[in-house]
């Protein structure tokens, strides 16, 4: 049976229904039974009606008085026994009816229920988001923004009522349930053809892992969006098929790879992510000697990057009980004293430091070193770790050259890879590229489709383009040149820029758009401004506008 | 031997020899069919349904759907003969056979019943 609701309130009100039936039919048999009086004295019986009748105003404690006549004492009698066994028996049923309506099993069948109707309705394409915390909540609102819809499982009854009252358009369904439990991922709609992903960004790694198992299990069509701070647990999550595997010390140690030797790269990633445009002005870290505060999994990732850039660094870790878990090389290049202090910064040799790291997990310690630091040495790059969004506004004021926030890459990567997969695919491409590549690409970006340009991706079947599909599958050479130019005049370009155009197993960089004949089931990811894209759009989609730009009518 | 299987066993029969009890006898005249004897199956059938429910089974589901068709055409031949007795004032053959036939209909139901729950019965093996 589906609505298990309703037959937990019928099994329970079993007893309470019987005894009621029997109290009734106790006082009923007594009343029919009993002789009475009427106006002429003459002695009658009650028909069954009149004791049901009676029976059923007086249980309720309604009483309309002694009807059809006025009783006998042998009838008082038994009014007055039946009275207490019929109210009892009534006030009895009401009050485990009332009791089961505030069981706590039942109200959460009840909420269990109402959730499956409403992921049931959902009719477009959706992500189950695990967990509600201040990273998920910006991704429900991202993913929202975007026109996806989104289901949630939260464990805890505080963050699903702090989502309800989030007051989400359209409306996010909230379950309240463990969150590897494999019945509430089959409830949130693991298995709907429309569930398009799976979001799981836990700090518990081992959490995550049970989750993707349990997913993967359940539905192993899923892309799943998966965090890890270990290699180790990387690996097990790429064993598993793990679509997307976020490492977000990793995507730090990324960046600060670019930031030293392609800040082109870095600027067009941010803009890519959504996470800025394409002017913001670039922030160069310069080689020399770097002081980085926190030596845990972060600070192994920075150590790797510096090292491969040949570069000078002094680790300081304040939390000296860590010191046994390093090896013995380790331990003698740790300095392992409280960064947050003058002394141990100029024993770390910050006069002459191009650049400091404050990359513990404690946002205050973070902040009021590198005030320090920057009173020892003015010159000195300043650079943070943000743990909590909350203190947002306190970094923005405090004059950081640059902070970076784990939990917010996170957010951009995993909606980039979740909504616009050739986007990330782009991106991972881009970044092994160097910067003379990204410098040129960002210099064509800028002169033609401006600071803020938008992408489009192009996915060329029956359902996205169909007039090109149709002539495609005619086998007719349609280059990809086609698609730039303008509706308005087909001898004039529209300012586009082809990103990249992903075929089957092979995959073209900034294509050549003279060059490359267009086949089905490409994807094309396009950068330009809006007016241009929707020529883009119509030229794919409408065989009038596709024949004019191909120059066979006018 | 199993004290819930006794007592369901005991209401579901009874409520089907109750049944018959009033449905046997002449359609058209009403003094053969006792109006305490329809008033005990009706009791004795809510008391039957009530036993089944809450068994999620596939067997339980019809069980249970058997007794509400009896419940519903025993209630309703007992309200039939209550508003007619009480306007027009005794039953015609007419409406004595309206009665009398919705009982048989809740008797068919009540010997579903008692088969299926027999069969059930039958099936476990201990």
């Amino acid at each position: 049976m589906k609505n298990s609701s309703l037959w937990l309130l019928l099994q329970k009100m079993r007893v309470p229904f019987i005894v009621i039936v029997v109290t009734y039919t106790i006082a009923i048999v007594g009343l029919i039974s009993l002789d009475g009086i009427t106006v002429d004295d003459k002695i009658y019986r009650m028909t069954i009606f009149d004791a049901f009748y009676f029976v059923t105003y007086t249980a309720t404690t309604i009483g309309f008085g002694e009807v059809p006549y006025t009783f006998s004492y042998s009838q008082r009698m038994w009014t007055s026994a039946l009275i207490y066994i019929t109210v009892i028996g009534w006030f009895y049923g009401i009050g485990s009816l009332l009791s089961i309506l505030q069981d706590k099993l039942f109200i959460s069948e009840i909420k269990k229920t109402a959730f499956r109707k409403k992921v049931r309705k959902i009719r477009e394409d959706f992500f189950i988001i695990l967990g509600y915390n201040n990273v998920t909540k910006k991704i429900v609102g991202k993913m929202l923004a975007q026109g996806y819809r989104v289901v949630v499982i939260e464990k805890n009854p505080d963050r699903v009522n702090e989502l309800i009252l989030e007051n989400y358009v359209p409306s996010v369904p909230v379950l309240e349930a463990d969150i590897y439990d494999p019945k509430a991922l089959e409830l949130a709609g693991i298995k709907s053809k429309y569930c398009k992903g799976l979001v799981s960004l836990f700090e518990n790694d081992n959490l995550n892992l049970k989750i993707a198992i349990t997913a993967k299990i359940l539905n192993s069509k899923i892309p799943l969006a998966i965090k890890s701070t270990t290699k180790h647990m990387t690996e097990n999550l790429e064993d598993l098929g793990v679509e997307i595997i976020e490492n977000p010390f990793e995507i730090i140690s990324q960046q600060i790879q670019m930031l030293l030797t392609a800040p082109s790269l870095y600027k067009l990633t941010r803009w890519l992510y959504g996470m800025g445009d394409l002017r913001a002005s670039t922030f160069n870290l310069s080689k020399g000697k770097y002081i980085i505060c926190g030596y845990g999994r972060m600070g192994h990732e920075i150590k790797n990057v510096l090292e491969k850039n040949n570069i000078n660094a002094v680790f300081i870790e304040m939390d000296a009980t860590k010191k046994n878990t390093f090896s013995k090389k380790e331990q003698g290049e740790i300095l392992f004293k409280d960064a947050d202090d003058k002394e141990v910064l100029l024993q770390a040799g910050i006069e002459d430091a191009v650049a400091i790291i404050a990359g513990s997990k404690d946002d205050t310690t973070n902040l009021s070193l590198l005030s320090i630091a920057r009173k020892i040495n003015p010159k000195i790059t300043t650079i943070a770790r943000e743990n909590e969004i909350e203190n947002q506004a306190l970094f923005n004021y405090s004059n950081i050259n640059y902070v970076f926030m784990p939990s917010r890459l996170l957010i951009y990567k995993t909606i980039a890879a979740l909504i616009d997969p050739i986007v990330d695919k782009f991106i991972s491409h881009a970044i092994e590229q160097d910067e003379v590549w990204a410098k040129e690409l960002l210099g064509m970006l800028k002169t033609k489709v401006g600071d803020n340009p938008s992408t489009y991706e192009l996915f060329i079947d029956e359902d996205h383009a169909h007039a090109l599909a149709e002539r495609i599958k005619h086998r007719e050479p349609i280059k990809l040149e086609t698609l730039i130019r303008s509706r308005a005049n087909r001898d004039e370009y529209n300012p586009i820029v082809a990103l990249l155009l992903l075929r089957k197993d092979e995959l073209y960089l900034l294509p050549d758009m003279s060059d490359i004949a267009l086949e089905y089931g490409d994807q094309i990811l396009f950068a330009s401004h809006r007016d241009a894209i929707e020529d883009i759009e119509y030229i794919a989609e409408n065989i009038h506008e596709l024949a004019y730009v191909l120059g066979e009518r006018n | 031997m199993n004290f819930d299987k006794l007592i369901s066993g005991f209401f579901i029969i009874l409520a089907m020899t109750l049944n018959f009890g009033f449905f046997y006898g002449d359609l058209s005249n009403i003094d053969l069919h006792s109006k305490y004897e329809l008033f005990a199956a009706i009791v004795v059938n809510l008391i039957a349904t009530t036993l089944k429910i809450g068994d999620k089974t596939q067997i339980g589901s019809v069980l249970l759907a058997t007794s509400l068709v009896a419940d519903i055409q025993l209630i309703a031949a007992a309200t039939v003969w209550t508003i007619i007795y009480y306007t027009s004032g005794a039953l015609d053959v007419h409406t004595t056979s309206i009665v009398i036939s919705l009982s048989g209909g809740a008797l068919l139901a009540n010997i579903t019943s008692v088969i299926l729950y027999i069969g059930e019965t039958i099936k476990s093996k201990r």
